[in-house]
């Protein structure tokens, strides 16, 4: 594992020591790619027992628990608790503009992005869940922890200025938790969304946002460039643009919250200037909730 | 040098870069203030966002206007601007530049190279020949005439000469070669010299003649012989400054030992002089190598120190008692520890002594040995004879013959302090002050106890140079032909007065040895001797020592006659003795009938240079003012 992975892996622990093991709240989703341990709490399809309850009518001989009914008058039928498959697919954006970091005392967005994206993993991993990274098969047990942590850092970053997530991996029953600044073209995030409504597909965006691109603290003749250098734009007086590009901004998070809403999603914003298990607790809310 | 209107351009080459200026324009208006690059993720966010406050992409034109004409100044301030400028005069025609070269052209030299440059780069730009004569005294034959250009190169490489400008002997044979219609440029030193009215005459004659004289005034420095050694300062100025004496210091590091100030000044036909005593110990006088005059860098203004100026020569004849009695009780044990500070010790026999040509033999308490022959004669050639009395003399049946004595004595002698006499030790009266004892104080415990007395006479008043408190004779002196007698009426030692181990004994000794003849007669008997004087160490034109490489031996006729081309000033070796060879000597200011004096090394007409880039100056901080202004009114939109 390199280095980097490792340090990401250490944060990530420190960071969801405090969460309690985080449960999937539990939905009946009709067709499960892969069956999980995930019990429903009352009678199923399962493989655990569940209860024992009297035979009604309709039961066939075959299911009735003959060792507990000779130990009393009545037929009794074994139930077994009902098992669904639970997966949850993280997708952390790579677009070129997610390595920002407005400040020498800040980390890049890309960074505190992995650093929610893993401890939320981990979380979900101790509680029993699949976790995967958007596209991959996801897999149970701490080992899969070090192999996101690894893949999350090994991802190369783009040089381009959007990121979309792959809508191809979305599966039915899947939770996805999207980490973006979300500030590129938005339509491939609505298409996603859009998307995943129809499969059924509940998930979260995250906006992780430098408090830079929050608060536009420019002043004075700038010229701006975005991270790939695609896009610029030359101003004389950068203050007076922050109204107008706050606005915007507050135009973008209006449009996603809403799309979010349509689709069933959550929209969220994290700041890297704060801390990260502010918005790790309302990510384990919302996805608990 | 460029005219238009009243305005010439020295340097008229750097206007072309006024043609710079619109292009300047254009540039600067171009180019509004950079704007800082940033790298902002959200910059899509800002795409089609119009500036709410638009700010002038432009700079100012003002402010523009501004920047352009300070430069504009700087360019017509290094131009050379001068309001006015007279024209030159000097012909167009062929150019002669007539350098004096001797050391008095040292003080201002870059100027007068500067100036001669300048007349060669006319006559280049004019394509008339032009021949540079260097006054040095080395200049032979017929002046060639050449190219304006091929002269720049010998004319930067010219140093002065640790010599008196001179000229070629000639002026008929030295022209030959020159074309008509000469115009003349004379970058005199101000003083006259030999042949230069000849030179002045022939170049009159044939041609228009320039003279530019120096601006500040030559200085030179002589010494004058005597008893007291002095400087005789010459100026053609009236300022008197200051004279260095310069030589080691006990470290041995040479610096600046004393600063001698003129003393009376005289006029004689322009030039003024003023006699500097060196008025220094003996200690200190001995160290010095060099006098200098302050702020003045020629040859002229440095005078070394040699011989005549350093330790006199003494010798102590006599027979030493040390072998045979206490050393306290030797006279010569006095005498040398008062002498050996501050110069050459000789001892031996008064026949051995003799040979070495002292400047003073100091006798203590000897009779009969004044008949040694050739003692008389060198009193006469400028010796000084010091004697001093004794037992011996006084029990001398034959102390009324002895010769060489200032006085006539009396046989006997008188004890007037003694176990069996009454009177008390007589004390030292103050000194007449115009005697060689002048301004030495008497200490209160000088007494004295027995001493010879003199024969009554009517001249004993005034050969007694020092007189007890009763008017007895204590020292007496005469003058014996072109050298001098003394006698001092008590001994050496301290058998007849406590003189001997007084501070006041150094200092008489001292006076009298200082007004000692040095050698006078020495120096042409060595020179004869002594057919070729090495060069040790040389000045050059500026007055700085350097090394004296490459200099052939000067023959002793050729050394009295002064500095010259292959012997210049310095110092010079020649056996035992060192003799300076300096430059500084008589002067006479030059003057010119019918020549036409350039005043100023400096073109004429008013400068305008410093004014323009003052001007620009100005100019850069009202912009500087401007700017920040501009950045105010931005910040006062922003906020």
């Amino acid at each position: 594992m390199k280095p980097q992975a490792d340090q990401l892996r250490a944060g990530a622990e420190a960071a969801s020591a405090a969460l309690p093991a985080l449960m999937l709240s539990a939905e009946r989703l009709a067709a499960a790619l892969v069956p999980g341990a995930h019990g429903q709490r009352r009678a199923g399809m399962g493989e655990d027992f569940w209860q024992y309850r009297p035979a009604t009518a309709g039961d066939t001989a075959r299911s009735i628990d003959w060792r507990r009914s000779a130990r009393s008058d009545a037929q009794f039928v074994r139930d077994r608790e009902a098992q669904v498959a639970q997966s949850a697919a993280i997708w952390v954006s790579a677009a070129a503009g997610m390595d920002y970091a407005g400040g020498a005392d800040r980390p890049g967005k890309r960074d505190r992005a992995n650093l929610l994206a893993l401890a939320l993993a981990m979380a979900l991993l101790a509680g029993g869940e699949r976790v995967a990274l958007a596209g991959q098969p996801p897999r149970p047990g701490r080992l899969q922890a070090e192999r996101l942590a690894e893949a999350l850092v090994a991802r190369p970053l783009l040089d381009r200025d959007e990121d979309a997530p792959p809508a191809e991996a979305l599966r039915p029953g899947q939770r996805v938790v999207l980490f973006d600044d979300f500030l590129g073209d938005p339509q491939p995030v609505l298409d996603y969304l859009a998307r995943a409504a129809v499969l059924g597909v509940q998930g979260v965006l995250m906006q992780v946002l430098d408090p830079d691109e929050d608060g536009f603290p420019w002043r004075g003749a700038v010229l701006f460039r975005s991270a790939s250098g695609a896009l610029r734009h030359d101003t004389r007086d950068a203050a007076g643009l922050r109204a107008a590009y706050l606005a915007r901004l507050a135009e973008r998070r209006a449009q996603l919250t809403g799309a979010a809403r349509m689709a069933g999603w959550h929209f969220g914003m994290h700041d890297t200037g704060a801390a990260p298990s502010q918005a790790l607790l309302w990510l384990w809310s919302v996805l608990e909730g | 040098m460029l005219l238009i209107g009243p305005i010439g351009f020295l340097t008229p080459w750097i206007l072309a870069a006024l043609a710079a200026l619109p292009v300047l324009w254009l540039i600067l208006r171009a180019m509004p203030p950079s704007p800082r690059l940033v790298r902002f993720p959200g910059t899509r966010l800002l795409l089609g966002l119009k500036d709410p406050h638009p700010v002038a992409r432009h700079t100012p034109w003002w402010l523009l206007l501004l920047r352009v004409l300070a430069i504009a100044a700087l360019i017509l301030g290094f131009a050379g601007p001068v309001w006015k400028p007279s024209p030159d005069q000097a012909g167009q025609g062929p150019l002669l530049v007539v350098m004096d070269a001797g050391w008095a052209a040292a003080p201002d030299w870059p100027q007068r190279q500067a100036r001669a440059l300048r007349a060669l780069d006319r006559a280049a730009a004019a394509g008339q020949p032009a021949a540079l004569l260097v006054a040095d005294g080395t200049a032979t034959g017929a002046l060639p005439f050449l190219p304006a250009t091929e002269l720049a190169a010998q004319l930067r490489a010219l140093r002065p000469a640790a010599w008196e400008t001179r000229y070629p002997p000639d002026p008929q044979a030295a022209l030959a070669e020159a074309p008509a219609g000469l115009s003349v440029l004379w970058l005199s030193d101000g003083l006259d010299h030999p042949g230069r009215a000849e030179w002045l005459a022939a170049l009159s004659g044939r041609s228009s003649v320039t003279v530019v004289p120096p601006e500040g005034a030559q200085q030179t420095l002589e010494l004058v012989a005597g008893d007291q050694p002095a400087l005789r300062l010459r100026s053609t100025g009236t300022a008197a400054p200051e004279v260095l004496a310069i030589g080691l210091d006990p470290q041995g590091m040479p610096r600046e030992l004393a600063r001698l100030k003129p003393g009376e000044s005289a006029q004689d036909r322009g030039v003024t002089s003023w006699l500097v005593p060196i008025d220094l110990p003996s200690e200190l006088r001995n160290r010095i190598t060099r006098f200098e005059i302050e702020g003045q860098a020629s040859a002229g203004a440095v005078l070394l120190a040699d011989d005549s100026l350093r330790r006199r020569k003494v010798a102590l004849a006599g027979d030493d008692r040390a072998g045979e009695g206490q050393r306290l009780l030797s006279p010569l044990h006095y005498l040398r520890r008062a002498l050996a500070p501050t110069t050459d010790l000789i001892e031996g026999g008064l026949g051995d002594v003799l040979q070495a040509a002292p400047d003073v033999i100091v006798l203590a308490d000897q009779i009969g040995l004044a008949e040694e022959p050739g003692l008389r004669e060198w009193v006469e050639g400028g010796g000084l004879l010091i004697r001093f009395a004794g037992p011996r003399m006084a029990a001398s049946e034959r102390l009324a013959e002895e010769p060489l004595l200032p006085v006539r004595l009396r046989a006997g002698g008188r004890d007037v302090g003694g176990a069996l006499a009454w009177g008390e030790p007589r004390s030292v009266a103050p000194f007449a002050a115009d005697g060689p004892f002048a301004g030495l104080s008497v200490p209160n415990d000088t007494t004295v106890r027995a001493q010879l007395l003199a024969e009554p006479a009517p001249d004993l008043a005034d050969r007694s140079i020092a007189r007890l408190s009763d008017g007895t004779p204590l020292v007496t002196r005469t003058v014996l032909g072109q050298g001098q007698l003394v006698l001092f009426h008590t001994t050496a030692n301290a058998e007849w007065s406590n003189l001997a181990i007084s501070g006041l004994f150094v200092e008489m000794l001292d006076r009298l040895v200082r007004s000692a003849r040095a050698s006078a007669a020495a120096p042409e008997a060595d020179r004869a001797e002594q057919p070729f004087w090495l060069p040790e160490l040389v000045l050059d034109g500026f007055g700085r020592t350097t090394e004296a490489e490459g200099l052939a031996p000067v023959a002793a006729a050729d050394f009295a006659r002064g500095p010259a081309p292959g012997a210049p000033a310095g110092l010079y070796r020649g056996g035992e003795r060192v003799a300076a060879l300096n430059a500084g000597g008589p002067m006479a200011p030059a003057d010119w009938p019918g020549a036409r004096i350039e005043r100023g090394a400096q073109a004429p007409g008013l400068d305008l240079r410093g004014w323009l880039v003052a001007l620009a100056a100005v100019l850069f901080a009202l912009d500087a003012l401007g700017s920040a202004w501009l950045a105010r009114g931005r910040q006062g939109a922003m906020a």
